[in-house]
Formats: structure tokens, sequence, C-alpha cells
């Protein structure tokens, strides 16, 4: 076989790509909307919508008034955690360990939302998930042990990878196709959508991509530390990620003594970072001659997701330690790229071009899945003219497609759905609404399978477009500070989750009557003309024959991939 | 990132985008008919305004969100004109150039306001 490097390198785009594409599409829309995790989350628990937009407090006075509270409440505890108040998270979270019995199975935490002003605690919130179930679905998936799905996840992510590399070295015309995109041609309106997300969003897809491998390099290339420690991963831990264990006293002494204030301690760890905000406040041991008080800073402050903290003795307020000021370099390029991963320094107006640039991640590995399916109907346009059917590889992708595509918008949008129609006090509740969320999610795809046909795509995009659109309506029907309740209240995270599902409802709506608008007559079309032909000057020529995916016996143009690319490319 | 910083970055790389394209032939031709080509002079002028413009727009994310996130604010910046910029080539191609002046009217306020105050 004699091919070229580029039809190779063709080839490989569309396989590595189309292997693990479902599985991708998943991992961009799940990782995009955990830009908004704790917006999502908050969405999720209308009863805390009254609650004030901004802290009333600062964050000394904050943590400060979380004590007087954990003093109370939280007896016997050897360990609290008090999440400070920001722009994103105006209340205090404080969660606190409970005392139990040597032997017995680690229980978790408890956590309580309090106001920052008065140390009170809010309404309790409905249990929920909220934005962590797609956080956490976007690396550990669901319903199986995390390693695996992180094996899985990470396999996916290599091909990408792949996908990303090939597809470049494919795209001769990176340049010159810059700015292309010619609507209503068929599959070549597809392959340039699917450039145009992938090009003009290139840095965004190959950073996301090669951090997210980083994120678990030390799952998946142990070797080099296992050389060096000999197996000993707890050691290498503790080396590599200072923030993690600490000089701290491990043990409780078992004589009492009084904590010192934490309002002093915040805004003297406050002063070492140049007034960067701190955002969490660690105390172990309280109230016990060996009490530890752990500050961390702010990520708003830098790029990287080593987080700095200062550590403070719990009984003198005297300090003992600082961490992650000085970061070998090592440690802190893998600081950097897990940051940029996770977004956690982006502030408001980053974080919504993280968002868009995910979106247009989501569209790249859509349009590439579906360009697969128009390319191989293709194929069957002969025998589907005779009355015959179509293969069963195409048939199981047009299914996978659907059930990907349009299924999990629908799901997503059910799971919101979910969280406000199941009763407040079902048992499990969270189990529950990610049990929704499975489900729509699997009867689309089996629907998909069953019936993979254009109006199936009509039928589930439609739907997920109307459960999103309405999303607005039913938030303040459900107890939610709906957009004119919020807007007026400055709740700026509330408006923008409304609006953002509206605006994506709209977009699958007319996804849907885009899809329904064109008749099949038009299939007849015209004689498939060359890239060259194609090009100068038609811009608002109606093509008679438009043919999205999913529709039988399609468009008559002929060009693979490597094809067009290697025809455009001739002067 | 002050609102101006941000209008000016984005400003000035919608305009980039917009200069860039209309050099090319093919999207030229979309914009003012059917043979028409850009002179050379223009060409040239355009690819100057490109070039300048997405400097303008890197300066302007650099001076305030500093180093190392200016950097990240750029590419997330030229995503997103380059996505608007495509559409509006794509479906209403006689108003790129409209597109174009407006940008740099608002790039050289923004730049003004910027260095003066």
């Amino acid at each position: 076989m004699k091919e070229g490097f580029r039809q190779s390198m063709a080839w490989l785009h569309t396989w590595s790509g189309l292997l693990v594409g479902w599985v991708l599409f998943m991992v961009f829309a799940t990782g995009t909307s955990a830009y908004f995790r704790d917006e999502i989350s908050h969405w999720m628990k209308p009863e805390l919508h009254t609650a004030h937009a901004a802290s009333q407090a600062t964050p000394a006075q904050a943590a400060g008034q979380a004590v007087r509270f954990l003093e109370r409440e939280a007896t016997g505890s050897t360990r609290w955690n008090i999440g400070l108040p920001s722009d994103r998270e105006p209340d205090v979270r404080v969660t606190w360990t409970r005392p139990q019995p040597p032997g017995t199975p680690r229980q978790r935490p408890l956590a309580v939302q309090l106001d920052p002003a008065t140390g009170e605690r809010l309404a309790a919130p409905r249990a929920t998930r909220g934005g962590d179930f797609f956080y956490r679905m976007h690396f550990d998936l669901h319903y199986m042990p995390a390693l695996w799905a992180r094996w899985i996840v990470g396999f996916c992510a290599m091909f990408m990878l792949v996908a990303i590399v090939s597809g470049i070295v494919t795209h001769r015309r990176i340049f010159s196709d810059f700015f292309t995109f010619r609507p209503r041609k068929g599959q070549r309106s597809w392959l340039d959508a699917h450039n145009a997300t992938a090009v003009l969003a290139l840095p965004y897809h190959l950073m996301i991509t090669y951090t997210g491998l980083v994120t678990l390099m030390f799952m998946y290339m142990p070797w080099g530390a296992q050389t060096v420690y000999q197996g000993d991963q707890k050691t290498f831990f503790a080396e590599a990620f200072p923030n993690a264990a600490g000089s701290a006293p491990q043990k409780a002494a078992g004589r009492p003594a009084a904590l010192v204030p934490l309002g002093p301690l915040v805004e003297q760890a406050q002063a070492r970072w140049q007034g960067a905000a701190a955002s969490r406040v660690v105390v172990t041991f309280p109230r016990d001659a060996n009490a530890a008080v752990t500050v961390y800073r702010d990520a708003q402050s830098s790029l990287s997701s080593n987080q700095a903290s200062v550590v403070f003795n719990g009984t003198t307020g005297q300090l003992l330690e600082t961490r992650g000021e000085a970061v070998p370099a090592a440690s802190e390029t893998r600081g950097v790229f897990v940051g940029l991963h996770m977004g956690h320094f982006a502030g408001p107006v980053l974080r919504w071009l993280f968002f868009l640039s995910g979106l247009a991640g989501c569209v790249m590995v859509a349009t590439g899945l579906l360009m697969w399916a128009v390319k191989e109907r293709q194929k069957y346009a002969k025998a589907l003219a005779k009355g015959g059917r179509i293969g069963f590889g195409l048939r199981l992708v047009d299914g996978l497609n659907l059930g990907a595509i349009a299924g999990l918008p629908l799901a997503m949008a059910s799971f919101f759905w979910a969280n406000r129609l199941i009763p407040v006090t079902t048992a499990d509740r969270p189990a529950a609404e990610i049990a929704a969320f499975f489900t729509v999610w699997g009867a689309a795809t089996v629907a998909g399978i069953a019936w993979p046909a254009r109006r199936m795509w009509q039928v589930q995009l439609a739907l997920g477009g109307l459960l999103f659109a309405a999303v607005p309506v039913l938030n303040p029907l459900t107890g939610g500070a709906g957009l004119i309740t919020a807007g007026a209240a400055g709740h700026w995270s509330l408006v923008g989750f409304d609006a953002t599902c509206l605006l994506l409802g709209a977009a699958l709506l007319a996804s849907a009557w885009w899809l329904g608008r064109r008749k099949p007559a038009a299939r007849a079309g015209t004689a498939p003309r060359s890239a060259q032909a194609a090009r100068p000057a038609q811009p608002a020529a109606p093509a008679p024959h438009p043919h999205p995916a999913g529709e039988p016996g399609l468009s008559p143009a002929r060009h693979t991939l490597a094809a067009a690319a290697a025809e455009g490319s001739s002067p | 990132m002050s609102a101006v910083h941000l209008t000016l970055a984005l400003s000035s790389c919608v305009a980039a985008f917009s200069a860039l394209g209309l050099a090319m032939d093919r999207h030229y031709e979309d914009s003012y008919g059917r043979g028409k080509a850009p002179s050379s002079g223009l060409r040239r002028a355009l690819r100057l305004v490109g070039t300048g413009g997405l400097l303008l727009s890197l300066w302007a994310c650099l001076a305030a969100a500093g180093t190392a996130q200016g950097w990240v604010f750029w590419f997330g910046v030229m995503t997103l004109s380059a996505l608007s910029v495509v559409l509006v080539l794509s479906y209403a191609p006689g108003r790129v150039t409209r597109v174009l002046q407006g940008g740099v009217v608002l790039a050289v306020v923004c730049a003004g306001w910027v260095v003066v105050g």
C-alpha cells in the first residue's frame, strides 16, 4: 500500500476521532459545564437564592463568625474546614469531621452553609450533587470504579491528542481556509464547521487535552516516581505536594487550650500575599494544645494549582510555616498545567471565554462524528436508491451520534428539571436526580439506535431545546429566584444560569427547526462541484441540495477529507 | 480586566481579523463582487491593520491581566473574535467593511482612553 503521509494522517484522524468521539463529546460537555460548577450548584439549591448575592463580610470577619458557630456545634471534632466567602460563592461553607470510635468506617464530614456576617445557618438546602455531578462525571464517569473511569477517560484523551495532531497535518489549508464557512453546501459545510471550530479554538483544544492528561499523569505514568522512590508513593506525594502533608502536629495533645482568634491570622496571611484573598481556613485539633490553623490563598491570584498557604500555631498564633511560595520548577510547571485545565484562576470574563471555547470543542467533536456518517452514507447512495439498506456500522454510528449529540443535552436539561421536580423529602435524593439523568440519556440512546432517522434527531433536539428554554420559567415556579428577581437583587450567577439555559435551548430548537426545514425533494440536487469551482463568489446563492446528517440517501458531493484537502491545495 | 481594556482587546481583534479576511481574494470577492480583487497597496494596508490590531489586542490583554493571565486572555479573545468574523463573512459578507471600520474606531477610542486616562 503506497499512501502519502497526509493520507495516512487523514485515516488516523478519522478513525481515532470516531473511536472515542462519543465519550469525548460527553467529556467536553460536562467539562465545559464544570467551569460554572459553583454557579450550577447554587442554582440547584433554590432555598439559598434569597441569601445575599454578595458577601456582607470580609474573609477575616467571616472566619471569626464561623468559629463561633463551630465552637458551638462541632464540639469534639478534630478538623474544621471553613470555606471563606468569595465573588463566586458569597456564603461561608463549613465542614467538620465527627468524632468516631476507632475501627468504625470513615464517615463523611458534616457540611453547613453560613451567613458570613452573622455566622448563623442559612436555610438547609435540598440534597443534591449540583454541579459537582458533571464535574465528577467529566473524569470519573458514573456507576463504575473511579480508577477504571480515569483510565477510560485518559485513553480517550490520548486519542483526542492524536486526533488533534493528525487533524492539523491533514488540514493543509489552515491559513487559506482560516475564515471559511460555506453554509448550505452539504458535506462541505460540515467540514468547514469542523475546521472552523477546531482551528479557531486550536490553542484551547491543545491546551485542554494536554493539560487534562497532566492532571492524572502520576496515575497514567507512575514509573519515574516509582523508580526514584522505590514504590514509596506516600513520601513522593508528600515531597511533590508539600501542601498536602505538612509539619503541623499530627496528633492531639489531649490538653485543652483556647483557640486564637482567626480573623487576625487571615489578615496576616493576606498581607503576606500582597493582599490576595484567603479562600479557606483549616483548623486541626481545635481547642487542643496541639491546634494548628492553615490559611489557604485564593486560586485567582495565580495560574498554578499549587495553592499557597500559611500555617499558624492554633494556641499562640505564632507563624509555623509558609508553603507554596518557592515551589520547585518541575512542580510549578505541573501546577500551571493543572491550573490552566481547571481554570480556577479565571475571573468572570475569562471564565466565559473558556466556556465558549469549550462549546466550540463540543461542536468540533459533534461535527466530526456527523461528518463520518455523512461520508459513509454516500457509499450507500446507489444501494439506497434501489431500495437497499445501509450497513450495520453506519446504523450503529448514526444511533450513537443521536444518543450522544442530541441525547446528552436532553439528559442534562432533564437533570435540572429533576432537581426541581423530585420532592425534597425523597430518600437519597441526589441519587434520584442522577438516575433521572441516566434514564433519559439511556432512553434517548436506545431510541436513537432503534430509529436513527432525521425525525428522531428533530424530536430529541426539540425536546432538549424545550426543556432548556423553559428552565427560566421552571426556576421561579419551583422556589428559585427567576431572571427578574435575581437581576433586581444583582444575583448575576442565577441570571447567568437562566440566560445560558435559554440560549442553549434556543440553539437546540433552531437546529431542530433547521433539520425540518428542508424537503426530501431537494435531494435531487446539483452535480458536485470541485472545491475550486464552488469557491468564488456565490455568497448568497441558495444551494439546492442541503442535507444534514441523518437523511437517507444524501449528498452527491464526493469529496473525502483527504481529497478535499488535496484538491483545494492546487493553486 | 477592566471594561475599557476588554473592549479594546475585542474591538481591535475583530477589526484585525476582518482586515485579514478582506485581504484574501475569496472573502474580498464575497464582499465586493465576483472578479474584484484588492489592489496590492490595499492588500498590504489590510494586512498591516490586521497585524497591528492583533498586537494591540495582545497589549491590551497583557496590560490589563498581567503576563501570565494576559496570554490566556488573548487566546480566548482571538477565538471569540475569529468565530464572530467567520459568521459575518459567511452570512453578511457585505458588512465586513462596516465591521472593520467600526472595530477600528472603537479600538482607537478605547486606546486613547487607556493612554490618556
